[in-house]
């Protein structure tokens, strides 16, 4: 299933393509191949990349390869999805305590593709945060320490 | 001829002076009309002996609307943030304009006369539904009381196994062995997430214990690849720049040129045809530098004709298929 989707090995790559995706939302998913909910994750984007290809562009992002990335957005739960439109990082209010990104897996493919619409459309109309469609309790529940408190 | 009358039930204007209101259509519009009121007015009824007190919802806005009257009344009661269910109504009723009100459309319209009673409310009923209006307020400060006392209890005990983990974590911090040392803080880390979790139990209290056990919950827990904080580069979160802004060093030694390169100026030029509408698209971005076929636009040319739009729409393209056949021919000759 994660052969099927592109993946991005180094800093440079995942530069590259934040900058050079245009009027697609792009979806970076942060995990690692062998992780359990990582593939669960990975099986819906593949199935939906198809569907979505007009509207979205979905990379697989190794975390133990880019640390720089895995630092910047604070990636402590994996797999973690961030999403960005020309560049611009999307942020999504999901009922959870972080906004930056998602954390986990979707439970159904029509979740996914309903928040990259809503993501979409958004990000069209000039929007850097937008409310997520997905019923809260479908959203992972995750607890979100800090500094060991 | 009689004047036109407008019959406000059956919304409709009529000719047969006092006739109208003996006829079957008006009747039956009568009947439906009273029966979508019954059951808001037996509703009120029986909230006479049992009045509910609830909290405040924005669902208690909604008003409904007597027939009698010809007026919108607000369906429940609300001062603060307690609704009297019904209340309103029930004012309503019992007052003596909506009586007069009721009776006049029931000489009017000419309804059955055993119905009329089913839609008023006397005096007494409404004295007696105050009463019990005093009652449920009463019944409802003591539920609020409990439920706050039930929390407080819950917070207590939450607090209470904090404060034991805590005092069974500095135990054997005390004794300065160094292997000690370096498990009590992996303990200390797995004992707060447990209480992390359970911090957060007192919170779901309000939803039934049921819908917690979804999927989420039981299903695989998320792997944690450990906290991400270097103390002196900044993250997302507080605000630092992000890694694809950051200028890498094999950016300088290129020879920078000032302003957009050839690729980027194409990119523009095909953006900026993105913002003009498709072609065959009809809207306010219409791009009116793009040829369009002869049968773009959609009236087929006919004038006085009195059929079907399809008709006209299949003469003109057979005549265009006659016309292109003809021109087709004539260049072949």
């Amino acid at each position: 299933m994660s052969f099927l989707l592109p993946k991005l090995t180094n800093k440079k790559e995942v530069d590259q393509v934040i900058k050079s995706t245009a009027e697609k939302v792009l979806v970076l998913r942060f995990g690692r191949d062998e992780d359990p909910v990582c593939l669960q994750l990975d099986d819906i984007l593949s199935k939906t990349s198809s569907d979505l290809s007009k509207m979205a562009a979905i990379y697989l992002v190794d975390v133990d390869r880019t640390p720089v990335y895995t630092q910047y957005f604070d990636i402590s739960y994996i797999p973690s999805t961030v999403f960005f439109f020309n560049g611009q990082h999307m942020k999504v209010d999901y009922g959870s305590p972080d906004h930056t990104k998602f954390v986990g897996s979707f439970k159904t493919k029509q979740d996914f593709i309903d928040l990259i619409e809503v993501i979409y459309r958004g990000a069209m109309r000039g929007k850097l945060i937008v409310q997520s469609p997905i019923d809260p309790k479908n959203i992972p529940k995750y607890d979100l320490l800090y500094q060991d408190i | 001829m009689t004047p036109a009358q407008r019959c406000p039930l059956c919304r409709q204007t009529f000719f047969c002076g006092r006739g109208h209101v003996y006829s079957r259509k008006h009747q039956r519009q009568l009947k439906a009309a009273l029966e979508r009121l019954l059951p808001q007015v037996e509703a009120a009824r029986k909230a006479i002996r049992a009045a509910q007190v609830e909290r405040y919802v924005p669902q208690h806005e909604r008003c409904c609307w007597c027939l009698c009257c010809g007026c919108e009344v607000r369906k429940h009661l609300s001062h603060g943030n307690l609704t009297v269910l019904h209340g309103g109504l029930l004012e309503h009723l019992a007052s003596p304009e909506h009586k007069k009100a009721t009776n006049k459309f029931w000489w009017e319209n000419k309804a059955e006369v055993q119905m009329k009673e089913k839609f008023l409310i006397s005096p007494q009923e409404y004295a007696r539904f105050k009463k019990s209006m005093v009652k449920g307020l009463d019944s409802y400060e003591e539920k609020e009381d409990k439920v706050i006392k039930e929390m407080a209890a819950q917070i207590r005990e939450v607090e209470q196994s904090r404060q034991e983990v805590v005092r069974s974590v500095l135990e054997p911090q005390a004794v300065p062995d160094p292997e000690e040392g370096s498990s009590a803080p992996g303990s200390w880390k797995r004992t707060n997430s447990h209480v992390g979790s359970s911090s957060q139990q007192p919170s779901y209290l309000d939803l039934p214990p049921a819908p917690e056990l979804d999927w989420m919950e039981t299903g695989q827990p998320l792997t944690f690849i450990g906290h991400q904080d270097i103390p002196g580069v900044g993250n997302i979160h507080s605000g630092a720049t992000p890694p694809w802004m950051v200028q890498d060093e094999e950016y300088v030694s290129e020879n920078r040129q000032i302003g957009p390169s050839y690729e980027e100026f194409l990119k523009e030029k095909e953006k900026q045809k993105l913002k003009k509408l498709p072609p065959d698209r009809v809207g306010a971005n219409f791009d009116h530098s793009s040829s369009t076929s002869a049968g773009w636009l959609p009236s087929f040319g006919r004038v006085w004709n009195n059929g079907r739009r399809w008709q006209s729409r299949h003469q003109f393209k057979t005549e265009a298929a006659a016309r292109n056949k003809q021109q087709s021919h004539k260049e072949k000759s």
